[in-house]
């Protein structure tokens, strides 16, 4: 026992027993989250005939091939008289069976059961897709109207909905119980039948075609933002902001330097929900943009699903990509996530 | 005090953002363009083919093209995703931005959006428009009794593709390429294709121990079509249409199309050989190609499939007339594209002169190279067919070409009443004839003639 | 009405509370209103978005709700104004009642994972919150592959590893199109863990440490200190959860091609108004289906905010609000 203790020093025993188990839970779990993940990476490093038939294994692999006469032949390991040898398949025969050749002599052949043999496979990575795919899309027009959506609209959304939320959790006031319901009313309504009016609207606005409709209400609060930070805001402790009004301190600078700092992890959150939001939403782009050069990333990856041809090589190809900077900043912000509110505030 | 203020500030930004928004709103597209500016021609693509990247690329260097040689119009292609189509339309033509043209669609889009279109014929009269040179089904596909959609682009003609692989490994014979032979039918395909079905121990539907779980190869498909497509061959007196001539009865379980659905059901449930719902999203989901994939040994689709479907297969294959059916018949489905004008859009002489451009014999070859068709004019051929032995060395081109003759008209994409709600109802039926194993399939196919049917009857009591 | 004096502490704090909200209220009254607004004017209408709209008063209402009684009486569906509506709302509800309590549930217990101090906590967060990130359509794709049953990868799991014998056929088989989409959606699970670890990052840490000195074990502090300041979060996470589950309808559209399929199975409320609106170009009758929609979330959520008093607790709550 004093051993263990002086191996481990201040660490409790079952502390230590009880953080093991967490993380082979989270390790189980994660594992089976990032199955798809592989499997999105694996085909976006394949190319559109390994996709035809070979799309269930992880590893981009192609059949080793040997040329004959001009032509193409798959090699197979195959057991022959007790030996094993390595041959081309040359052609399939009834029964399950098909006809085998060394790649030296091709007239002699041998007759085999198929499924019997192991085909050969080469390692084929397909690194090409992803020029590839940045090369069919102008790409850097695209995530440049991308950040723009995305940051301006961030800002807007945390600077109004701030202000709203704190309007819906810090005030007494008659009628701001049925105006919250009203805010949440509004996303009650599926969105399918505003689109003609709003596309209207816009028109005469003559926003359409450019990124107003998809900036310029964000300036204007929308109800899961406020509902969020409305929450917090109700979990924050009174006593802090009655002390600064004793103080003299007016609302906004209440909110300014008591509510917002409290905070933190609600604002980011938000802030990575917007993010989220502006950096996948393609329906909206595509309803009111009109030329290529105002599009988002979203809008241009939608385009690799056409009726007839699905590039999902090049699909998968470009969400990689288009994960990497949300990766990057929830990341980071995770440092503000967990500078949480250590103590309550509150003394006596 | 600052409260007040604060709200005075609200409503007046408020009432100018509701000024602006009603008066006079200038909407974008403008009126006919005044003197001495281009006029704008917008092409909407996103029903059918045309959002692929790569057509995206040629379309812009089509429009490059135009621009170049005219000055008086201006075109451009407005590419939207298939999904996002119907709505951006729509936005745009309640909005009073109606696109010039839009295509290149097909039978079914104009029958969705029948009395949206704008009728050429009195542009053709006024022009004096030489229409001989466009032959066949292009020219009546589109052409309802009151309503001539647009000027014939392209023909997609429908075939069987066939993979030569399959067929060897299986010791069987190729299918004819002869359209004369009647042994090429509905039966001597369903034994061959009952060969062409492996299971993971290459066994076949024939053989002992055969396990349908484990299906990697199937005989037959004919799935890149709705319902009304795939009954289409079992030759009804009304060919693709589910209804009566004039349109107020029901018809979907005709004879023949109950026969098709039993047929159908049969060989996906019984014989195994054509891939039931869970074998078409597996080669759907897998690689959008069941026979590209080398999943279907005998697959039957058009011509727009050999853009895509038919590159660097890793198997030998051909094409071949589709066989004929239990009546000896047979029906080959056609589609036909072209570009169609909206009624409400303006510029529309505009329109017109693109639209002429578009078909006209110096770029109608071009246009059709990007979109996979086969050129609607006669003289058009002979360079069509030289690309064509050029892309696809070693197939028979006989074979597309004179597909065109048994085409099916009524086309199983025309127009009905209520088009999204009938075709619905009817893909309702096909999905459960998918899916179910045990099914009574002349109950269902009557259930869902009698959905058309009321369907139907909602319509004319409307009119 | 300028003089200082003369304003109550209580009017002011109105008037401020007003105030602050006015940025949404110009909001809603620009951009949310006008369009609610005629959409409710459209149900009440022939609308087929290209001519302009004709009313027909509540014919759209009346198609809906006809046949009901017959249907009590004889069972039959083809009684009904519109079984299609009816199968579609069952559609939902049936999709809600799994995926909502399951999807509050999962990240719940995430969160408090993560919350822990372990190594790489951070990692393990990225982790868990990759699926929200990726775009819809790539995630569809992906999961039309692994749920395939014939060529996936789930199902050969479960019969190999798991040893159970008939997999379901997922996407492919109506009985199981439903928890397929479920899955799905618990895949995603991530993007609801954060809200939850925000929640649990903002409990104060002297509560616990107080619960300790009171001699609390894990289990009493969970229950005592985490779960009640939890509840706040927990009230969004529900209120939203349940607005967005009946509203569900981008995966679906992709994963089905827009079908709705296979034999309706999954043809949730939304899309089936979607294919009212943009396919039968009937938007008068979707926009009936959007209001109806409407009244029952609204009387949920009404039915929530009213057990949230019972339940939920703030600890900045105002008295004298409600």
């Amino acid at each position: 026992m004093n051993l263990f203790r002086r191996l481990f020093g201040g660490i409790k025993a079952n502390e230590l027993f009880f953080k093991g188990i967490t993380t082979l839970i989270l390790a189980a779990g994660s594992v089976i989250i990032m199955i798809p993940l592989a499997f999105m990476i694996s085909t976006s490093l394949k190319d559109p005939a390994q996709l035809r038939s070979d799309a269930n294994t992880l590893i981009p692999r192609k059949p080793q091939t040997v040329q004959i006469n001009g032509e193409s032949f798959n090699l197979y390991s195959v057991t022959v008289d007790g030996e094993t040898r390595t041959m081309a398949m040359i052609k399939k025969a009834p029964g399950g069976m098909a006809l085998f050749a060394d790649s030296t002599t091709p007239d002699q052949t041998v007759e085999l059961k198929l499924n019997e043999q192991t085909p050969l496979y080469r390692l084929d990575i397909h690194w090409e897709n992803y020029p590839e795919a940045l090369g069919s899309m102008p790409f850097f027009t695209y995530l440049g109207n991308t950040m723009l959506v995305t940051f301006i609209g961030m800002f807007g959304m945390l600077f109004s909905s701030s202000l709203v939320a704190y309007g819906f959790s810090r005030f007494r006031a008659r009628w701001l119980n049925v105006l919250f319901l009203i805010l949440l009313a509004t996303v009650m309504l599926p969105s399918q039948v505003r689109l003609i009016p709003l596309y209207i609207f816009f028109q005469k606005l003559g926003w359409v075609n450019t990124l107003l409709p998809l900036i310029v209400p964000q300036f204007f609060a929308n109800a899961y933002d406020v509902f969020l930070l409305r929450q917090f805001f109700m979990t924050i402790p009174l006593e802090l902001d009655d002390a600064a009004k004793i103080d003299g301190a007016n609302p906004l600078q209440i909110l300014l330097y008591i509510i917002l700092p409290q905070a933190r992890p609600a604002l980011v959150s938000v802030s990575i929900f917007h993010f989220l939001y502006a950096w996948n939403d393609f329906y909206e782009p595509l309803i009111f943009l009109h030329t290529k050069e105002n599009w988002t990333l979203a809008v241009g990856l939608q385009t690799f699903d056409a009726l007839y041809t699905i590039n999902t090589h090049l699909i998968m190809a470009i969400s990689v990509l288009m994960i990497i900077p949300p990766i990057l900043l929830f990341f980071f912000a995770q440092k503000i996530f967990t500078q949480g509110v250590v103590f309550s505030g509150v003394k006596g | 005090m600052k409260n007040k203020l604060f709200k005075l500030m609200a409503f007046l930004v408020m009432a100018s953002v509701l000024l602006v928004a009603c008066g006079g709103g200038e909407t974008a597209g403008g009126g006919d363009a005044p003197a001495g500016e281009k006029a704008k021609v917008v092409i909407f693509v996103g029903f059918g083919t045309g959002t692929d990247p790569d057509q995206v690329v040629a379309q812009e260097a089509l429009a490059q093209r135009f621009n170049e040689s005219h000055d008086d119009i201006e075109m451009e292609f407005l590419i939207v995703p298939v999904e996002e189509a119907t709505e951006r339309y729509l936005a745009m033509v309640a909005g009073n931005n109606a696109p010039q043209l839009v295509g290149l669609h097909g039978i079914s889009t104009i029958a969705k959006f029948l009395d949206q279109w704008e009728d050429v014929t009195p542009y053709i009269e006024k022009d004096g428009y030489d229409m001989s040179d466009f032959y066949g089904p292009s020219t009546t596909l589109n052409k309802y009794p009151e309503l001539n959609a647009g000027l014939p682009l392209g023909l997609y003609p429908s075939f069987i593709f066939y993979n030569k692989d399959a067929f060897d490994a299986a010791g069987l014979a190729y299918p004819t390429h002869d359209y004369a032979d009647t042994s090429w039918n509905i039966e001597a395909m369903r034994e061959m294709a009952m060969k062409m079905t492996l299971d993971a121990n290459d066994l076949t539907p024939n053989d002992e121990g055969f396990d349908p779980a484990t299906i990697k190869q199937w005989g037959y498909a004919d799935t890149w079509t709705d319902g009304r497509g795939q009954f289409t061959m079992f030759g009804a007196p009304t060919k693709g249409r589910p209804t009566s001539d004039d349109y107020k009865t029901a018809q979907y379980n005709s004879p023949e199309w109950v026969f098709g659905a039993e047929w159908l059901h049969n060989g996906i449930h019984v014989d195994h050989f054509i891939p039931d719902a869970a074998g078409q999203g597996a080669i759907d989901a897998a690689s959008g190609d069941p026979f590209g994939g080398g999943h279907v040994a005998i697959w039957y689709s058009h011509t727009w499939y050999m853009s895509e479907g038919l590159n660097e297969l890793p198997f030998k294959y051909d094409i071949a007339p589709l066989f004929y059916n239990q009546n000896g018949e047979r029906i080959s489905r056609i589609h036909a594209d072209l570009f169609t004008m909206p009624k409400t859009a303006k510029n529309k002489d505009a329109a017109w002169e693109v639209m002429k451009w578009l078909v006209a014999p110096e770029q109608i070859v071009d246009v059709c190279k990007i979109y996979g068709c086969l050129p609607a004019r006669q003289s058009s051929q002979d360079a069509y067919l030289a690309y064509m032995q050029e892309r696809f060395p070693g197939l028979d081109f006989d074979v597309i070409f004179t597909a065109i003759d048994y085409l099916d008209d009524p086309n199983h994409e025309s127009w009905v009443p209520e088009w999204g709600k009938v075709n619905d109802a009817l893909n309702n039926a096909t999905s459960t004839i998918y899916t179910e194993a045990e099914l009574d399939v002349p109950g269902l196919m009557n259930t869902t003639n009698d959905e058309v049917q009321k369907i139907l009857d909602e319509y004319w009591a409307t009119q | 009405m300028f003089k200082p004096g003369k304003i109550s502490l209580a009017r002011r704090e109105e008037l401020a509370g007003y105030a602050f909200i006015i940025p949404w209220v110009i909001g809603f009254l620009v951009f949310t209103i006008g369009p609610m607004l005629s959409s409710l004017y459209f149900s009440f209408t022939d609308y087929n978005i290209v001519d302009p709209p004709t009313w027909v008063g509540l014919k759209n209402y009346a198609r809906i709700f006809a046949g009901i009684p017959e249907y009590f009486q004889t069972g039959n569906p083809a009684v009904l104004g519109d079984p299609i509506f009816w199968k579609s709302l069952q559609v939902t509800i049936y999709f809600a009642s799994l995926a909502l309590p399951l999807n509050l549930l999962f990240s719940f217990i995430l969160a408090i994972f993560l919350n822990q101090k372990v190594p790489g906590v951070n990692v393990w967060r990225t982790i868990f919150f990759l699926p929200s990130i990726i775009a819809g359509v790539a995630v569809t794709l992906l999961w039309l592959r692994i749920l395939n049953p014939r060529m996936g990868v789930l199902n050969p799991f479960l019969q190999n590893v798991l040893g159970i014998d008939n997999p379901p056929g997922w996407l492919q088989d109506p009985n199981w199109a439903v928890p397929a989409l479920v899955l799905m959606s618990l895949w995603g699970v991530g993007g609801s863990m954060i809200v939850y670890l925000a929640g649990l990052q903002g409990i104060p840490t002297d509560l616990y440490d107080a619960a300790k000195v009171d001699g609390a074990n894990a289990w009493q502090r969970f229950w005592n200190v985490t779960f009640p300041m939890m509840t706040p979060v927990l009230f969004y996470n529900l209120v939203l959860g349940m607005i967005g589950t009946f509203q569900y309808f981008t995966e679906v559209y992709v994963a089905t091609s827009g079908t709705g399929g296979p034999q309706r199975s999954t043809l949730f409320y939304n899309l089936y108004l979607y294919q009212n609106a943009f396919r039968y170009f009937d938007m008068g009758y979707a926009s009936t289906m959007a209001w109806i929609l409407f009244i029952i979330v609204l009387v949920l959520t009404a039915l929530i905010f009213r057990s949230s008093d019972a339940w939920v607790y703030y600890e900045g709550q105002l008295r004298g609000k409600s």
